[in-house]
């Protein structure tokens, strides 16, 4: 699905690359966890594989980059959008403003892209029940709340049948409510095999639980990769940036004052941690 | 149904009141809108209607002194002119009135795309309505928050001017900077893709609002034309 | 052609709603603190600015429309030749690169007041005091227009006012677009109007 081989930008009228020499693989239905500390080239990735760069961002990109199947840098931003899909940070921000009800919204998309009209229909009626928004089909975009306005830019993505997602902190902007939901549903899509996802993230507690693998940038380079509780767990966790979840954290310190033994998986999320300290 | 009055009544057409009585107002009655397109249409033309009536009532300069109060003459020319200004105003403002509490602007933007207006024009019309009520809503709430914080909204000019910028600067930086993310997004939903686009909606185009248009048109036409002899044979 | 193309650009159409969204915005900000003035131009300047003169047009003839079609001021639109204006003077100036020295690009802000002025009262003359048909000649109507104009001032123009509002508007703008770093400039069509020609 994602093949990345040297992979070297920087942006225009920078002196540094944001990502430098960065090689990747990425095998369709997956959900892959992005990490990384602020700067650390993740959105940078993000833009990369949507296509964004180089054809939105300038700058200076080598090596090899083919997603989905298509050659990036050759491709154009309307062609990447028939088959990469974008979340991003600011629900308001991804409410177009060119329609009325949270049914045209979806349907945005796929006016766009040309598809005929019942296929439209079903395809609306698909997205809102994936998303749980079918209640909310005639309302207003803008009268939503945050964490629904992310599942709405989820939901009109997802129409458009993308084979990858990508998500650029998309929970950053919701309450733990919202940023739930958000993970669910990306966990049942992958599962469901709708799609595959790679989302960049700082919530480290919901990775653990819904990632299948994570790769950690750091400076622009790939500095670890694995399944998240490898990668967490790891001692150079700490290292990397990613700030630790209460739950290892906690674990930790039971381990250095001797109350559970050495070389047990860490957990991060709650139900890990009740076992682990069962 | 009020998919080309725009176009239609964008011609110019002198009548009068005439207009207004027996075309605007009936129909504003049949829409149930009565009472909210006379309320606010009285709202608009009364800030007009009282000063020209004076102004063109006292200074006109020429002809009949309908009566006089102290050294000022009201002129009958004046009255003539300012009832016909009025009654332009409110004919027009009228039918404006009438055509946005009637038709819903994205389906009247559709309909003119399908009649080869380009795509972007929609975003931009539906999208500006969009956001203005809500961009008035965060500007109160800067207004707010500054004031919470001692912000001078009242004292001298120079206070209150100094007030301006740490209330407009992060406001226009903040648009500023959304506008990259809103980019993107609608670059993910396929707007910049060259080729043919389909419709969610489709609109209905009986007969009876075609012959209506094709009246309407040539109603317009008949009226011009008139007044252009009538002006060049003077 | 090309240029056009370029100049309205997918930020370009993202810009312009913002734009006129904060023409308004700021206009009732300043209507709270009772300043003298309009700020109703800010959006559309600052699309001249950055996407050229013909973005800007574009951007203060919709503005009105968009006001008149709110039914908020239905009149609006008889002055969206004036908004227009005022985008495609700031857009020219810009990309004359008046806006790289600051005392020109104020400059540049008096001139389009006046201008603006100038052409918003022939309007009003019109919508108020009827110069077709009347058998006036045209400096009568004039007259009788600026007597009008103090109501005209609540309304949005007025021959005294326009110069120094668009003084004001030109200058925030050039405040605000400075202090934006170059990279991000880098998204807007016509960057160079603010940062010069990159290397």
């Amino acid at each position: 699905m994602i093949e990345l081989d040297g992979v070297t930008f920087t942006y225009a009228g920078e002196a540094t690359p944001a990502l430098q020499q960065l090689d990747l693989r990425i095998g369709a239905g997956e959900l892959w966890a992005v990490l990384g500390p602020t700067g650390a080239g993740k959105s940078t990735l993000c833009s990369l594989l949507a296509g964004f760069i180089p054809h939105f961002y300038r700058g200076s990109l080598r090596g090899k980059v083919r997603v989905a199947g298509i050659d990036v840098p050759g491709s154009s931003l309307g062609e990447m959008s028939e088959h990469v899909g974008s979340v991003f940070q600011n629900p308001f921000n991804q409410v177009t403003g060119a329609r009325y009800t949270v049914r045209e919204e979806i349907g945005f998309g796929l006016e766009n892209l040309g598809v005929p009209r019942p296929a439209m229909l079903e395809r609306i009626e698909r997205s809102l029940a994936l998303t749980g928004l079918s209640e909310l089909a005639e309302r207003s975009p803008y009268a939503l709340s945050g964490g629904q306005q992310q599942r709405l830019a989820i939901a009109s993505i997802l129409a458009l049948r993308p084979k990858l997602m990508i998500l650029d902190e998309p929970t950053s902007q919701l309450d733990p409510a919202g940023t739930g939901q958000v993970f669910t549903l990306l966990r049942d899509l992958v599962s469901a095999g709708e799609t595959t996802v790679v989302v960049a993230e700082q919530r480290l507690e919901w990775v653990a639980r819904a990632a299948d693998r994570c790769l950690v940038l750091q400076s622009g380079t790939k500095a670890a990769e694995g399944t998240p509780s490898d990668v967490l767990s790891s001692p150079e966790a700490e290292g990397w940036g990613l700030c630790q979840s209460r739950f290892s954290r906690a674990a930790r310190a039971a381990v250095a004052q001797g109350v559970t033994p050495l070389g047990r998986q860490l957990p991060h999320t709650l139900d890990q941690a009740v076992e682990y300290f069962r | 149904m009020g998919l080309l009055l725009a176009v239609a009544f964008a011609v110019p057409w002198w009548a009068c009141y005439l207009t207004l009585g027996l075309l605007v107002l009936p129909l504003a009655a049949l829409g149930r809108l009565f009472g909210p397109l006379t309320r606010t249409l009285w709202k608009l033309v009364l800030p007009f209607a009282v000063p020209i009536l004076l102004i063109q009532g006292f200074f006109w300069g020429e002809g009949e002194v309908l009566f006089t109060l102290g050294p000022l003459s009201f002129y009958r020319l004046g009255l003539i002119f300012a009832a016909a200004s009025i009654g332009r105003i409110a004919m027009l403002g009228g039918c404006f009135l009438l055509l946005s509490m009637t038709t819903r602007i994205d389906m009247l933007m559709r309909a003119l795309v399908e009649r080869g207006l380009p795509n972007q024009a929609l975003y931009l019309v539906v999208t500006t309505l969009q956001l203005v009520p809500r961009f008035e809503a965060q500007a109160h709430r800067i207004q707010d928050a500054q004031r919470a914080r001692g912000l001078e909204t009242e004292g001298s000019i120079a206070r209150r001017a100094r007030a301006l910028v740490p209330l407009i600067g992060p406001l226009l930086l903040a648009s500023l900077m959304d506008v990259e993310e809103r980019a993107l997004a609608l670059e993910a939903r396929g707007f910049s893709r060259r080729g043919p686009r389909t419709s969610l909606v489709t609109l209905r185009d009986t007969p009876l609002q075609r012959w209506l248009r094709l009246a309407l048109w040539l109603l317009a036409a008949t009226l011009i034309l008139y007044r252009l002899v009538s002006w060049i044979t003077r | 052609m090309e240029r056009i193309r370029r100049d309205f650009s997918t930020v370009t159409l993202v810009m312009i709603p913002v734009a006129i969204a904060l023409n308004i915005a700021v206009g009732q900000l300043v209507v709270a603190l009772k300043l003298p003035l309009y700020l109703d131009s800010i959006g559309t300047i600052l699309v001249a600015v950055l996407a050229g003169p013909l973005a800007g047009l574009v951007t203060g003839v919709l503005a009105n429309l968009i006001w008149t079609l709110t039914g908020l001021q239905p009149f609006a639109a008889a002055f969206a030749i004036v908004a227009g204006i005022i985008g495609l003077m700031a857009g020219l100036f810009a990309g004359w690169g008046w806006f790289r020295r600051v005392w020109l690009w104020l400059l540049g802000g008096v001139i389009t007041g006046i201008v603006a002025a100038l052409v918003s009262a022939p309007i009003s003359a019109y919508l108020f005091g009827g110069v077709m048909g009347s058998g006036q000649d045209f400096l009568v109507a004039f007259f009788r227009a600026t007597g009008a104009s103090v109501i005209q001032a609540t309304f949005g123009q007025g021959i005294v006012a326009d110069p120094l509002d668009k003084l004001v508007s030109f200058l925030l703008v050039w405040l605000t677009l400075r202090a934006l770093p170059s990279r991000f400039l880098q998204r807007f069509p016509r960057a160079e109007n603010v940062a010069g020609r990159p290397e």
